[in-house]
């Protein structure tokens, strides 16, 4: 979901990175906040912030002989929303522009705008909406996981339409189904095996720690003692 | 009764393996498939289209580019241990915590 350093027009560069200034600013601001809160939360930020290190790190083939990577934001949005989600992802996209070449810093702040914010906040969404119906768990970390992987990509199309350094086609539309094709498509196997390895892992957290769960009000402890009984 | 206690085990071993074979029927198809990276792949669709060459698209702010393929792989590879060891580190330490009381 990388946009590459230099295709990205400069005015377009501008607008991503004045998008995401104020979002990182709140992300930092509300970090803060909840770690002097509650201490007992930086573990749990440790597992969802780092299951972003780690999934974006690994590139996966698709079924259409390319390869593309997941994003992982899908456990951080649930567990602290889209703000402080921007702020971990700003420091992965960083590490990978500054040291991989994937990504740059010119167009950090459309990758930070789609992987950190978008992603998540659609994801977020998801998680407000399914929260208090009887969806399980499980299903909604899934739900919640592919979907912000998958429009992370769908953002990444769209900002290519929008602003690629030399136009891919004639207009903004064909681009965006082209770059779609490219990105979004490929991405929809990859997006499913992320949901269900993260599901997975919540599965985890719920076994050992579920009472941060409910401390944060992340799930009622009514569903958190369903999913338990389950296991 | 057990089975249903692993169903999610179970269900995510069967979709990675499917993910697996998936893959192994794709590259064993054809011997040209690469598997690119689709940023790369978008990359030169637009220069392709625009008809300028990827080498005349000059980065806006100039960056490092790893000297190798090799070089590369050990960077991603310490983005994916400082994740993992993070994620071990607080499993650890919830189970120790758990084990306390």
């Amino acid at each position: 979901m990388h946009i590459m350093e230099g295709y990205l027009s400069p005015q377009w560069c501008i607008v991503w990175w004045v998008i995401c200034i104020p979002c990182l600013l709140f992300g930092i601001y509300r970090l803060k906040n909840v770690l002097n809160a509650d201490r007992e939360t930086l573990p749990l930020l440790g597992v969802t912030g780092g299951f972003i290190f780690l999934l974006s790190s690994l590139k996966l083939p698709t079924p259409f002989g390319s390869s593309s990577h997941p994003t992982g934001t899908g456990l951080s949005a649930v567990c602290f929303g889209p703000w402080i989600t921007s702020v971990v992802c700003a420091i992965v996209l960083l590490f990978q522009a500054l040291f991989l070449a994937h990504g740059g810093l010119s167009t950090l702040g459309a990758n930070i705008v789609s992987m950190g914010i978008i992603g998540p906040f659609v994801g977020y969404t998801i998680y407000r909406v399914l929260r208090d119906t009887p969806v399980s768990i499980s299903m909604t970390i899934f739900l919640v996981t592919a979907i912000a992987d998958l429009s992370t990509y769908v953002v990444t199309s769209f900002q290519l339409a929008l602003g690629a350094v030399h136009p891919a086609t004639g207009n903004v539309g064909s681009s965006f189904i082209l770059f779609l094709g490219i990105f979004a498509v490929t991405q929809i196997p990859i997006a499913i095996i992320e949901g269900i390895v993260l599901a997975l892992v919540f599965k985890y957290i719920i076994a050992l720690k579920p009472d941060i769960l409910t401390r944060l009000k992340i799930f009622s402890e009514q569903k958190i003692n369903a999913a338990r009984s389950d296991a | 009764m057990r089975m249903q206690k692993y169903r999610l085990e179970i269900l995510t071993m069967v979709t990675i393996a499917a993910f697996c074979m998936v893959f192994l029927y794709t590259s064993s198809i054809s011997r040209d498939t690469v598997f690119a990276g689709t940023d790369s792949i978008a990359a030169s669709k637009i220069s392709e289209s625009s008809g300028t060459s990827t080498k005349e698209i000059q980065p806006l702010i100039p960056q490092w580019v790893p000297p190798s393929g090799e070089i590369e792989s050990t960077l991603f590879a310490l983005q994916a241990a400082i994740g993992g060891m993070v994620i071990g580190g607080v499993f650890g330490y919830w189970i120790g915590q758990k084990k306390k009381v």
